[in-house]
């Protein structure tokens, strides 16, 4: 029986062994070293590794952000870990404006492999600050990789891929998901970027989730089984490059899709996800409206009653598969 | 070496290698002045930032950095590119959008940049390249490689809360930069005086604990002596050095530019100070040069620009298919 | 205060009526019992009576037009009482149409629809097209079938891919192979080929007619008189439609010795036509008979709704009466229970009524078991359609004389034939040849009735 680990421990460990293996690799952030990590991601780390490669900085995103870039740029293999994924804002000139298009301005040479991790989602109380999930922001822009793990299984393996990569990859992890915990090999692995995978599969209708509305689906559709209708969840798991084939390949099975996320429905990755449906060969097969989930137009609210009523929560996803299937 | 009576130049350098810088002076220059003349005449499309009288801390700065030694530059960066040892064939054909330009025509004016020369870019964004070079300047330090990094910005850039980010990281982290902040007295047309409070941009310096020095960027012999005791500096783990090279572009801010915001006789002062010209004096008095071997040198950069012109309208343009590529490594 | 009038429901199936003609016009004095209108339902024309004494206020609708059951069609009130400029749609809803302001009678037009009708307006959207997934309109494309008569399940009509399916499987083309084969080798499209053999099976001589009708020059459009298709025309159409669509059809029939049934009508003709008025007929000899033996099969007397089988308790015999312009089938309550002086009275009053279209609607339903008469052609055997929900229909032939062959000799005996069509959903085979044997047997011997 393979032991288990929580997905911050399995984040801190896809780190540390490559950390063993290879000196290009580094940790910046604030709050990194002997704190441990806004978190507590990387406690234990600057023993270990010291405080040139345990990077603790001041509080500067885009100074810290850019000089991430640079050393990239140069021949390190950075990794960013900001605070609360909220703060990209202050670092997202380095990341959309330097990170995201050397490469291409430069035409081809020079590349910029570097992770930027960074924490996101509501249900902490921490407020419209320091709650949002903005992966859509950077999902939109060429030359970045989006990736957003559900399970600790997967946070340490496509950490690994994310590390490996030649490019930026902006590493979203969950708040609410770092104390999870899921089967872990001890060893290392690597899950590629762009490989969605079926958490659960089923034949009524599909469900695209991301992030903590991977569980969220399953313990909806969990509880639709028990009024025989199957439900397939599929957690594309990085969202650039999106694993359209997977996704696509489920709708036209079941011709029913919903796109769950927390982040904001307007403009959200959801829309990205449900016009790709919409364009791709399962439009034909399409035997419903395509149905999204997000949260709400607002930002996210302090009080933990209008907090939770901001993002879709199960009995939500159980009413929208419902009218979905016109069994409402 | 006491070049005449005012001019010490303190690091050792060769004449040919002073006469080689004259001829750099030109070559920044007369490519300058060659995409003006396009621009005007709509031959290149985009936009575009001349460094016409400002040649010399392009050239200064860069006379004593090492191929392994990297820089950073801004949206006026064809003189940097220059100095850095980018050729004019190449840099005007990425003008001209060809694929043989620097970065293939998908760069252009903007940002032109050599990797494998140590040149990590020009930089669209005001204040954009100053973390990035404090990141190259970290590498150094991490991989204990001995090379600097130099970063060029402008005077506008110093209102950035990057450039201040960026110097209190390199500053903390004694890391081996060398900011180097053209002070060409306005921001486009925002003149210094009115951004900021500061009498010179090189104070800024004390804000984060490391020297500021003030010196006459248009005077090439000045800029080397500075740079040469950051750089002595830097590589020694010292830390950053702030160089404030007050300076004055000739040019408008970009091809549209009326420059109301500064008077005729304002221009002609500065012009006054050449730094070809001045540079030519001293090393005529020197005896390293003479008037001849001057305007030869001026005409033989001329031909070089024609060359690369004719280099660049000769070059292939990207086909579609290129639009994809390079997008990832 | 003005009181409605509204569209009554005279069935359970009706759902909209149209309005014949007015016998009032507003301003008129009405009396509680006068007739104020006339409306035709997918049965029946009727005279709708007030229930109120007044002036006849307003009438919001003009003849010929159709309208949804409780719908209020006119105010009857007094003088000058001042109603709403519209109908306020289904009556009941606003009960004080004084008290309506003008503001408000605009939201209360909008209900003027049911809830049925409002879903089939909204399966078809504004720009004409139908209200349909792109699953079932690949469906349909696939299967080159128009997506209009689908029913859609969806929220507002919208028709899914099941929908498709189910309605593909409904009107699956029946085809013999060598049809198809000609059918195919000549690139004709079987959806446009009327099939003439059992239940529209496409047979060679369709095809190769529909061939040939191509070929002629058909440019010209069928020339006479064009009636549309309305009223009672319009309900037998759709109804018989929905029967063979929905039905499987199975016709039995048998042969009926009726030599003892004319003895024994010839022996109670003066009986009953002294206590009824009325002269016996073959048709009330076969309601009893059909009735008494419907009595010993319950199976036959069943109807079939949604997903259930009702056993009905009460034997009611529906009759089909043809009138001007179609069928009416009243229905002959407790059949099993009557009498044939009763029997002959029921029957005669309901034929006569039907012909004079003034059947009440308690007259026109309830039938478990339908018999239609074509005894007075020349026609022996057919294949009649059930009258839904029902399981079976009895179709009767004349009766003629005809060799048969009895104890080894040849004899003349008046014959009858009995085509007796069953649901094949609700009963089998065998089931229902033991119904018609016995009905046969009846027959044969009526006095058996009496025990």
């Amino acid at each position: 029986m393979m032991r288990e680990i929580t997905y911050l421990e399995a984040v801190r460990e896809a780190m540390s062994i490559e950390m063993r293996k290879n000196d290009d690799v580094y940790i910046l952030g604030e709050d990194i070293g002997v704190y441990g990590g806004a978190f507590g991601v990387t406690r234990g780390m600057i023993e270990e590794f010291g405080p040139e490669r345990i990077r603790n900085t001041p509080i500067s995103e885009a100074g810290i952000a850019g000089a991430a870039v640079g050393s990239a740029l140069t021949g390190m293999r950075p990794i960013l870990e900001l605070q609360f994924s909220d703060f990209i804002t202050i670092a997202l000139d380095q990341m959309v404006n330097q990170a995201a298009k050397i490469r291409y301005m430069y035409g081809g040479k020079g590349k910029v492999p570097m992770v930027l991790r960074t924490p996101s989602g509501s249900g902490t109380g921490a407020a419209a600050q320091h709650s949002q999930s903005l992966e859509a922001w950077v999902a939109h822009i060429p030359g970045l990789k989006v990736v957003q793990p559900s399970t600790a299984y997967d946070a340490k393996g496509l950490l690994k891929a994310a590390m490996d990569d030649e490019n930026p990859v902006i590493f979203y992890e969950h708040k609410l998901l770092y104390k999870t915990s899921s089967a872990v090999p001890e060893e290392e692995y690597s899950i590629p970027l762009g490989k969605a995978d079926i958490k659960r599969e089923g034949t009524d209708v599909t469900i695209v989730a991301t992030a903590i509305m991977v569980h969220k689906s399953l313990e909806a559709a969990k509880e639709l089984e028990k009024e025989g209708i199957s439900v397939e969840v599929i957690d594309p798991r990085t969202i650039v490059p999106l694993d359209e084939e997977t996704i696509v390949n489920s709708v036209k099975k079941t011709g029913k899709v919903i796109v769950v996320h927390e982040a904001v429905k307007r403009g959200g990755i959801g829309g990205e996800i449900a016009s790709m449906i919409a364009e791709s060969e399962a439009f034909d097969y399409l035997d419903a409206p395509i149905k999204r989930l997000g949260g709400a137009s607002s930002p996210i609210p302090y009080n933990p009653e209008l907090e939770k009523a901001h993002v879709p929560q199960v009995s939500d996803i159980i009413k929208a598969v419902k009218e979905t299937l016109n069994r409402a | 070496m006491q070049l005449t009576k005012e001019k010490l130049l303190v690091p050792e350098l060769s004449n040919d290698k002073l006469i080689d810088l004259y001829k750099q002076m030109w070559q920044i220059r007369l490519f300058d002045e060659k995409v003006d003349e396009f621009f005007a005449k709509g031959m290149i499309h985009g936009t575009t930032h001349l460094a016409v009288g400002q040649e010399a801390s392009a050239a200064g700065v860069c006379a004593l950095l090492t191929l392994e030694d990297k820089i950073t530059s801004t949206h006026r960066g064809h003189g940097h590119c220059i100095a850095k040892g980018a050729t004019a064939d190449k840099m005007m054909a990425e003008l001209f959008g060809r694929t043989t330009g620097y970065c293939k025509g998908k760069g252009g004016s903007m940002h032109i940049a050599d990797v494998d020369m140590g040149n990590l870019g020009a930089n669209g964004i005001v204040a954009g390249g100053i973390p990035l070079a404090v990141g190259s300047a970290l590498t150094a330090k991490m991989k204990k490689l001995d090379y600097v990094t130099v970063c060029f910005f402008g005077d506008g850039a110093t209102n950035e809360g990057s450039f201040h980010e960026a110097v209190n990281l390199a500053a903390i982290w004694d890391l081996p930069v060398i900011f180097v902040c053209e002070n060409n007295q306005y921001g486009m047309s925002g003149p210094v005086k009115e951004m900021t409070r500061v009498e010179n941009i090189a104070d800024r310096a004390h804000a984060y604990g490391i020297p500021g020095v003030v010196a006459d960027g248009n005077d090439i012999i000045e800029m080397i002596n500075v740079t040469d005791e950051a750089i002595k500096r830097a590589r020694s783990g010292k830390g950053p050095t702030l160089i404030e090279a007050k300076t004055y572009r000739w040019k408008g801010h970009s091809k549209s530019d009326a420059k109301k915001y500064r008077t005729r006789e304002e221009e002609q002062e500065w012009r006054k100070k050449d730094p070809i010209k001045r540079y030519k004096e001293i090393l005529i008095e020197a005896g390293i040069l003479t008037e001849e071997k001057a305007e030869e040198i001026r005409l033989a950069v001329k031909q070089e620009i024609e060359d690369a012109v004719k280099f660049a309208e000769e070059s292939p343009k990207p086909t579609l298919d290129d639009l994809l590529t390079d997008v990832y490594a | 205060m003005a009181k409605e009038v509204f569209m009554p429901k005279l069935s359970s199936t009706m759902e909209v009526g149209t309005l014949l003609q007015w016998f009032k016009e507003e301003g008129d004095p009405v009396e509680v019992g006068e007739p104020i209108f006339e409306i035709m339902t997918d049965k029946i024309n009727i005279e709708v009576e007030a229930y109120e004494e007044g002036v006849l206020l307003k009438k919001y609708f003009e003849e010929d037009d159709e309208v949804p059951v409780n719908t209020v069609i006119a105010y009857i009130g007094e003088e000058g009482e001042v109603v709403p400029a519209e109908s306020p749609g289904i009556s009941g809803e606003d009960s004080d149409p004084a008290a309506e302001t003008d503001s408000a009678i605009g939201n209360s037009t909008v209900k003027v629809a049911g809830e049925t009708e409002e879903a089939k307006s909204e399966a078809v959207l504004e720009n004409g097209k139908v209200r349909a997934t792109p699953a079932a309109r690949r469906v349909a494309r696939e299967n080159d079938i128009a997506l209009n008569p689908v029913a859609g399940s969806g929220p507002k009509g919208r028709i899914h891919e099941q929908d498709v399916i189910q309605a593909i499987s409904d009107n699956a083309v029946l085809v013999t192979p060598l049809a198809e084969k000609i059918a195919k080798e000549n690139d004709v499209d079987l959806g446009h080929v009327i099939g003439t053999g059992a239940r529209g099976k496409i047979e060679k001589a369709d095809v190769l007619a529909f061939i040939e009708a191509q070929k002629a020059p058909s440019s010209k459009p069928a020339t006479g008189e064009r009636v549309k298709l309305k009223g009672l025309r319009k309900a037998i159409a759709d109804k018989m439609l929905e029967s063979v669509r929905s039905i499987p059809h199975v016709t039995l029939t048998s042969d009926v010795d009726m030599t003892k049934a004319i003895e024994l009508r010839k022996a109670l003709l003066p009986i009953v036509e002294s206590q009824t008025g009325y002269r016996l007929s073959y048709t009330e000899i076969i309601i009893k008979t059909v009735a008494h033996v419907l009595g010993n099969h319950p199976k036959v007397n069943a109807a079939l709704i949604g997903n259930e089988i009702v056993y009905n308790n009460d034997v009611n015999i529906g009759l089909a009466v043809a009138v001007d312009n179609g069928l009416i089938v009243p229905s002959v309550k407790k059949a099993n229970k009557k009498g044939l002086a009763e029997l002959t009275e029921a029957s005669k009053t309901l034929g006569r009524k039907a012909r004079d279209n003034k059947l009440t609607p308690d007259e026109m339903q309830g039938s478990t078991f339908t018999i239609s008469n074509l005894g007075m052609y020349a026609i022996d055997g057919f294949t009649p359609i059930i009258n839904p929900p029902e399981t079976a229909i009895l179709g009767v032939g004349r009766i003629a004389e005809k060799p048969v062959v009895v104890n080894g000799q040849i004899e003349v005996r008046p014959m009858m034939v009995l085509s007796l069509s069953f649901d094949h959903r609700v009963i089998d085979g065998a089931p229902a040849a033991e119904f018609l044997t016995e009905l046969k047997e009846s027959l044969e011997d009526p006095y058996s009735l009496l025990v």
